[in-house]
Parts: C-alpha cells; structure tokens; sequence
C-alpha cells in the first residue's frame, strides 16, 4: 500500500466511525425525537472545537456473539472542546452502536477523557444514552462502571461534573451521573431508575410507565435526582451551557467574571414594599433575588423539587454567586427533609468552587410532624447546619423576615460562620414564634388573668414588641447592620468586594463526616 | 349523622359522626368493632384519620389530578367549587400551616372535579384537597 493509498484508507476506517451504527439507526435515533451522539457534542461545543479521542478503539470481548459484532467508535464519542471559548471534556454515548452499551474498552474511553479533565482541570460534561451493561462482556462491564464510579468521586470537588441523560440509564449506569454535581434530563426521551417497570411489576407488582417510574418530571420534581428538566436536546444543552457560564474550571480558580450589565450602587425600591405587613401571609422570593442581583438574571437549579427553598447561580456586579433563599409561598418557607438536602448539597457545591453564597432568610422553622420526624429531619436538617459551617466561601445573609429558633441559626447565622449578617427593618430575630413563646413564658399569667384569650393576646403584643425585631440581634453583634430593604444590592455588593481577600482554613483533616 | 367505615390496624370499625352544636357532653363517635376479632379497641377517637368536625370529604373521582396537602394545617378558605375552570397557578384553597396562610394552587389547567375538604378542616400532608379533571 503506498502512503496516498494508506491516507485514504484513514479517511474511509474514519468515515465508518464517524457513521456509528449506520444510516438507519440515526434515522431511528432522529424519529424518536432525539439527536446523535456527534449532533450532541456539536451543539454542546463551540463550533469547530471538538477534537476527538480514540475513535478506533474496539471491543475484544470473545464470548457469544460478539467476535462478530462491529462496534464503531464503541459507543460512544469522547474528546475535547470549548464552550464559549472554555475548555471541557465531554463524552457521549452513542445509541445507534449496540444500544450504546457499556462495556470494557468504552468504559476504558470514558476513563481516559475523565483523567485528563481531572490532569487538566477542566469540567467534565457526559451524555448519557446508553441501554446499560453490554451483558456479553460480564464483569468486564461491571468493571468499567466501577471505574468510572470512583473518578467521579476523586473528581468531584476538583472540577465541575455535568451529567446530560438524553435517553435510557438504568440500573448502574445511574450511579455515575448521581455522584456528578449536575444531573440534566429530557422529557419524555430520558429515564433513570435502578429497576425498571417491568422488574418493578414482577416484584412489587405495581404498574408504572417508565416515564412515570424514572422520566424528567419523575426525577425533578419528585426525587431531586434531576437539577434540570428540558423539553428536548437543544433546550436541554442550551441550559447546560448556561450552567457552565456560571462555574469557574476548577477548584482552583475563581469564577469566569464578567464586565458588569448592571449598577451595583442602584437602589431597589420594590424591597421596600415586598414584606406584607400581616407576617401570615407570602410573597415570592425570586422577586427578592431578581431585584438584587444583576439584571435580574437569576439560573434557579432544582427548581421544581423542595419548592420550599431556591437555590441558584447569579451574578452581582459580573461575578459569580450561589443563592439560597426560604420560599414564603410553598410549605410557609419551612425547612424539611427534601429543602435541607437541597440547600446543603447547593452550598457545599459553591464552596467546593470558590462561589461566594449570599442567603435571603425568611423561616418559620423546620416543619413538624410525624412523617418529617420518622424520614429523619434530625439528620437531614443537620447536613444545612454542616455545609454552612463548613463553608469557607464568602457568606452573606439578608434576614427579610423570620428568622426563628433553629432554622434560623441554620440559615447562614452569624454563629456558623456567616461573615456579613444583614437585616431588614421587618426581621423577627428570636427563638419562637411571638405566640408559641407567649404561651410558654406567660403560662402562669395567662392561665391566672380573668380573661385568658385577651391576656394571651396581649403578653403576644408584649413580645411581639420586645422580641420580633432586628435589633436584639444586633445589640449582640448577630445581626451586622440593619438595613433598608431598598439598598439590599448595594450593600451586598459592597460586602462581597469586601470579602474577595476572605482566607479561611479548615483544621487539618481528610475530610468531615456530614451526617447523610 | 354520618356513617363510616374505618381501618384502624387492621381492624374494621364503623363510626358514627355528628356534627356538634353547642356543648358536648358526650363522645359523638361510638366505635361499634363491626366482625373485627379480639382487641376491641376503647371508643378512643384516637390514630384514626377521623374527620371530627368536618363535613364527610369528597372521595376523589376516578382519573382525576388531586391535589394534596403539602404539609399538615387548617384549610382557612377554599376559592373554587365543583365544576369551575381553572388555569395552572389559579389559588384553589388557602392552608393555614407554620402560622402562614399558604395558596395552595393549581398545577395545571383544568376543571375542578370535586373539593375534597372543607373550611376550617384539618387536612394532615397528602390529604386530598381538591380534585381536577
């Protein structure tokens, strides 16, 4: 063979790669509403910057039938790129070749692009759409999820880890994308679960569609498996890229930052009209966290699970902050199990990479009742108090509202590390509720007076007046500054500048241990 | 006066509720063990889901969406009735819970198939509230 003969031979071997599992397979892969592998990782990255690695790998898996099997690219496309001019590592699975199973040699691909993310320090970006284990290739396959299993943990905290499922992930397949930091799913085309329906049916005999048992409103919505939700694969990678705007490449370094679309010093009237004057009733805290960070841009992650509690990613004056704020208007704003685990997971997130976490307090207090008590909201509810404690990040905390007995410390108090403790006019800093803490202080008076209901009212107002308010607080240094709601931006922008040189270690350890 | 049937551990009472005016002297539900073997429970109101005060909720119909408590409170005030349209967002009832008056709404669109509590009930979380169709 001369060398213009072997030149075109790399072109044709290349070609077939590049075609996956064949004309009719893509069109099978577009008719269900999905797009390939390749199409993925080309509207993912920036045009023209992927770079592919090992697209020659092959299987050597002898047994049944699959010394005849033809496998190419091994299912699934890995290499490098950039979004908007940041590099990533991406891997994708490529449904078309043998379902995209996962077996020796593409785990061993997956492997090597998530060793170099970790060398490089860059984020990690999988697409999943994979049938699961190539069960022919045995404990060759279970091996390969192993080792992926354990690169995402070495990984995690060291550079961002992005999980897109756009098709089937069962059973261990669903391991990895659940230790990554961010899990991305398609209505409709992508379902995770451990068991799928027809297992589930044998063994419990409940009847569930897949979508239903595992699909992108299931797993959102319900579960927390899922951080986002799209309607399909462009919505979907359009929000990822998003997501990637927001996180700095790795561990070590800040945040991208942006020149500033917004004015730090503008005043927001809107706060000081936002806190209804009878403390029953809601408002929405999104409308708190738009008016403070810049153009009202705000990225909620988790949005429809443990509506109770928002948390996402903004910018103020064009850097990067976390938000963590108690939603009035589901659940009261309480914390329970589901808000706990969300919001704790959300902080060790941004402390893991440097992003500063300003808080908006307005809580009642951890929900009551049997069924939170027996799901453990002890436990859960001190995974907040651990990661709050934890963090090392810039905290800042604007107390709207409530701010009552445990859930209060838990919110980014002073007394677990908070380093600018703001409070509006409208706080009620105490340890109860004014009613719960009148009928316990006064029992005696009120049990004694002549007319307890009205005796009872009035030791409320008592308290009420002398306890309901910013100022006990901050006669104790708890509360830094009480503040007008209307200059919430400026102040918090002012502290965060303050904070950049913020240097704060932990005693020397392997690691904690968070009670999960 | 209402009748119903309860499962309480297993065993089968039939209670009889009445709404109360005035002073109760009385204990108003009479459990009468109905085929129900051993332990005859004392007429204690007690773990049973009995809706004491309130009116005899609504069963959910068949297929329909319902729409549940999300945590345990007093229903403050309800603003639809059977057979009204309703969009995604529209306020179905007011839940009173951690001293807040809580809206709760309507996932989606759709016609209200049955309100399955009442004012001033208490509702305990996963308590249907209303149903949509």
């Amino acid at each position: 063979m001369s060398a213009s003969e072997k030149i075109n031979d790399l072109k044709i071997r290349r070609e077939k790669i590049v075609l996956g599992g064949g004309e009719e397979k893509i069109k099978k892969q577009h008719d269900s509403g999905k797009k390939t592998a390749r199409e993925r990782i080309d509207v993912l990255l920036d045009e023209g910057s992927f770079v592919e690695i090992d697209a020659f790998v092959t299987h050597r898996c002898n047994e049944f039938d699959m010394p005849k099997t033809v496998a190419p690219g091994e299912g699934v496309v890995t290499g490098y790129g950039t979004i908007n001019g940041n590099l990533v590592y991406v891997y994708s699975q490529d449904f078309t070749v043998i379902g995209g199973s996962l077996g020796e040699m593409h785990a061993k691909k997956i492997c090597k692009v998530m060793d170099m993310a970790l060398k490089m320090g860059a984020p990690i970006i999988g697409i999943n759409d994979s049938g699961g284990a190539r069960i022919q290739e045995g404990l060759d396959a279970l091996s390969g999820f192993g080792e992926i299993f354990y690169r995402n943990t070495r990984a995690s905290g060291v550079i961002p880890q992005i999980s897109i499922i756009m098709g089937p992930c069962a059973g261990g397949a669903v391991y990895s994308p659940a230790i990554t930091d961010f899990v991305f799913m398609v209505e409709n085309t992508s379902q995770m679960f451990i068991t799928g329906p027809q297992v589930v049916s044998a063994v419990t005999g409940e009847k569930v569609s897949a979508e239903e048992l595992g699909g992108a409103r299931t797993q959102a919505a319900k579960s927390g498996v899922a951080h986002f939700s799209a309607a399909n694969d462009d919505e979907c990678i359009e929000k990822v890229k998003r997501l990637i705007s927001f996180l700095p490449s790795n561990n070590k370094l800040g945040a991208p930052v942006y020149a500033p679309t917004d004015d730090c010093m503008r005043v927001c009237e809107k706060l000081n009209e936002i806190i209804p004057d009878s403390p029953n009733k809601a408002y929405d805290v999104k409308d708190v966290i738009k008016e403070v960070v810049d153009s009202a841009d705000f990225f909620e992650v988790h949005e429809h699970f443990a509506k109770n509690i928002v948390v996402g990613f903004a910018r103020i004056d064009g850097s990067t902050v976390g938000i963590v704020a108690n939603q009035p208007r589901f659940m009261a704003g309480s914390l329970d199990v589901d808000s706990s685990d969300k919001a704790a997971r959300f902080v060790r997130f941004c402390d893991s990479f440097n992003i500063p976490i300003v808080t908006f307090t307005d809580v009642p207090g951890y929900l009551p009742g049997v069924s939170q008590e027996h799901n453990g909201i002890i436990r859960h509810g001190a995974k907040l108090l651990f990661a709050y404690s934890e963090a090392s990040v810039p905290l800042i905390n604007v107390i709207m509202r409530k701010a009552y007995g445990g859930a209060y410390i838990a919110m980014s108090s002073k007394h677990l590390g908070a380093d600018m403790v703001f409070a509006w006019p409208t706080a009620e800093i105490a340890v109860m509720g004014p009613d719960g803490a009148a009928n316990i202080i006064f029992r005696k008076d009120i049990a004694a007076a002549d007319d307890p209901i009205s005796e009872r009212a009035a030791k409320i107002d008592e308290y009420k007046a002398k306890f309901a308010n910013p100022y006990e607080a901050a006669k104790r240094g708890y509360v830094d500054d009480v503040i007008e709601p209307s200059t919430t931006r400026q102040k918090v922008a002012s502290a965060l500048c303050m904070l950049k040189s913020k240097q704060e270690g932990l005693p020397t350890k392997k690691h904690g241990n968070i009670p999960l | 006066m209402k009748k119903f049937v309860i499962k309480v551990n297993g065993n089968v009472y039939e209670v009889e509720v009445e709404e109360a005016t005035g002073v109760v002297n009385t204990p108003i539900a009479t459990p009468a063990p109905a085929a129900a073997p051993a332990p005859v429970a004392a007429p204690t109101p007690a773990p049973a889901p009995a809706p004491a005060a309130a009116p005899a909720p609504t069963p959910a119909p068949a297929g329909a969406t319902v729409v549940s408590a999300p945590m345990p409170g007093t229903i403050l005030d309800i603003k639809v009735s059977a057979g009204q349209s309703v969009n995604a967002g529209d306020v179905l009832c007011v839940l009173e819970a951690m001293k807040m008056e809580n809206e709760i709404v309507a996932p989606s669109a759709g016609v209200v198939a049955a309100v399955n509590t009442s004012k001033g009930a208490s509702v305990n979380t996963g308590d249907a509230l209303v149903s949509l169709n």
